[in-house]
């Protein structure tokens, strides 16, 4: 620098700078390392370095069965967590056959578009404080406490339920959840107006968020974005719609989608996704029929499913639970939609209590590959905007 | 069904040498494919007008340590436009090296470090191979079944030294294996 004459410029340097934005963030984005590359503030590189919290969550499934897993599974997306118990349960259904009683999957959907509101809300959150605007980080867990009381009347826990089980759920609904949750879902309607009366037509927020982050349709597909992110870049694919898994196709609801592919589209497209989640529950709540909450000729092995009424092994088995659900000698890849993305398990099975392989497809391992991309030309600030769209938990980036 | 006509298309196009078995099953079809012709496959698969696979949703690698080629590689794919999947699956030994398909498919570039870091099948002229989930200077292939659970070294904070040091692991337990055989149920024909 010259010190001598200070009338002269200062010479500038040259070089790219490399900063490390390190594990730890303020925020909660997870223990997520970006190492990125400036040339001032405009962004030259940027490579995200994970397995910092990689737990061998594949590597425990062969050794613990269904039942003896379904702990470990709320931990990969510790936010929207009934997804991933879901899964887990889906799996081992669709290989055995099993029949899941209309009144489960009622159930099901009821909790898992809980948990998909609870995940939007827990995404719009960061992502506001990430752009600057701190207040609706509180706002959001005034709802999301709305949901954690529902979850706990009815599951026992929080967040980390253990509530699936194959061949159903692991308990009924206690007398009064139906109308407190519709309740909740008259409340969460004004909360969510609030939101978009504080937030989408902001100017601030627009000029942070409006063509910031565009990914093409045919980017999404190729590099294999699913959710909210492929919904964003015009692409109508949702996974309930186009499956036709558990009831989902009994209730009345549309796919959240939007053209334009930058990161406004994908707050809008989860903006209206939780309006949807609403229109789901109630359609659920006024139409939920009895019945059992769980399949429980399940537990008896398959071998003595066709046994005699009212003989000891019918007597006897059937009350007793069986630990081991055995697995086929079979191969499957099962998914779901979860809030981030297409959540899947590819699963084979042994002959034996445990998987031979199950492998966890999480949304947030392949949504994070397009950040490198998105954030080459952008400035510094733009980055927390991208990371913040594309929604990542680390959990299950990691497992 | 939908799943089928990609399937059933597939099988009869394209060269009997590039796939070695084609299976379809309710759960989900599936072509076991040499390992040498991998890539066109799945090219054919992307490319081709009546099969548009452009999504690769999965690449997953799977060790059966009693077949001569221990590893075997799927490669889970989507078409959105069909609406069916398909499963490709290879196999290979430690030292064989597979081809990469990040040209194809962008994603495969973490799918395939992941097959590398977990299980130690390289690929060939791969553009950024290295270790994606285990720790900086970790030693072996943790998902490969010769690997125990616990794994062999542990890390602790070293107050003397200030800083974090494998030690081989003590284990103050046995690694507990119950056998669930309930007595109830007749396993006869075990």
């Amino acid at each position: 620098m010259d010190q001598g004459n200070p009338m002269n410029v200062p010479a500038t340097r040259k070089d790219l700078m490399i900063v490390n934005m390190g594990p730890h963030h303020p925020s909660m984005h997870g223990v997520l390392r970006l190492i990125v590359t400036l040339d001032g503030e405009d962004v030259i590189d940027c490579e995200p370095i994970l397995g910092y919290l990689h737990r061998g969550m594949e590597k425990i499934a062969e050794n613990r069965t269904i039942i003896q897993y379904l702990p470990y599974v709320t931990r990969w997306d510790y936010l929207a967590t009934m997804f991933t118990e879901a899964i887990t349960v889906n799996g081992p259904e669709l290989l055995g056959n099993i029949q899941v009683p209309k009144r489960a999957g009622y159930i099901r959907i009821i909790m898992l578009e809980l948990s998909r509101i609870a995940s939007h809300l827990l995404w719009l959150g960061p992502f506001m404080a990430d752009i600057g605007a701190q207040t609706p980080f509180f706002y959001i867990f005034r709802e999301r406490e709305l949901v954690y009381d529902l979850f706990e009347a009815a599951t026992g826990m929080r967040m980390m339920h253990n509530f699936f089980r194959i061949g159903g759920v692991a308990s009924d609904l206690p007398h009064g959840w139906i109308d407190k949750c519709l309740d909740f879902c008259d409340y969460f309607l004004t909360g969510v107006t609030e939101y978009q009366k504080l937030i989408t037509r902001n100017p601030i927020f627009l000029e942070r968020v409006e063509g910031v982050g565009i990914v093409g349709t045919e980017e999404a597909k190729n590099w294999g974005l699913s959710g909210p992110m492929l919904r964003a870049s015009g692409v109508q694919w949702d996974l309930r719609k186009v499956d036709h898994y558990e009831c989902y196709d009994e209730f009345d609801w549309e796919i959240q989608w939007q053209k334009e592919g930058d990161s406004l589209a994908r707050y809008l497209v989860r903006i209206g996704e939780m309006m949807e989640s609403i229109k789901i529950i109630q359609q659920a709540l006024e139409g939920i029929p009895g019945g059992p909450y769980e399949n429980l000729e399940i537990r008896r092995f398959d071998r003595e499913r066709d046994s005699e009424w009212n003989d000891f092994e019918y007597r006897f088995i059937s009350k007793k639970t069986s630990p081991t659900f055995e697995l086929p000698k079979q191969e499957l890849y099962v998914r779901v939609e979860a809030p981030k993305g297409e959540l899947g398990i590819f699963l084979i099975g042994d002959q034996s209590g445990f998987p031979w392989r199950w492998k966890i497809r999480p949304p947030g391992f392949i949504n994070l590959q397009i950040l490198p991309e998105l954030v080459k030309r952008m400035k510094l600030a733009d980055i927390m905007t991208i990371l913040g769209s594309i929604d990542i938990i680390m959990g299950e980036v990691d497992r | 069904m939908d799943n089928q006509s990609i399937f059933k298309y597939s099988w009869e196009t394209l060269p009997k040498k590039w796939v070695k078995k084609m299976e379809r099953s309710e759960h989900g079809n599936r072509s076991d494919t040499n390992s040498d012709y991998l890539f066109q496959l799945l090219c054919f698969l992307k490319l081709h007008t009546y099969t548009r696979v452009q999504v690769s949703i999965d690449i997953c690698g799977v060790d059966h340590p009693s077949r001569k080629r221990r590893f075997e590689v799927v490669y889970n794919l989507l078409s959105t436009r069909y609406n069916s999947r398909i499963r490709v699956q290879t196999s290979a030994d430690e030292v064989t090296r597979i081809s990469p398909v990040v040209s194809l498919f962008p994603s495969a570039g973490r799918w395939e470090r992941e097959v590398w870091d977990m299980f130690g099948v390289s690929s060939i002229n791969h553009p950024d191979l290295r270790r994606i989930s285990t720790d900086y200077g970790f030693e072996g292939h943790p998902l490969r079944k010769d690997l125990p659970l616990s794994g062999y070294v542990e890390v602790r904070y070293d107050d003397p030294e200030k800083r974090v040091v494998s030690e081989p692991i003590e284990m103050t337990q046995e690694f507990r294996y119950f056998d669930f055989a309930s007595p109830w149920e007749q396993r006869s024909d075990r």
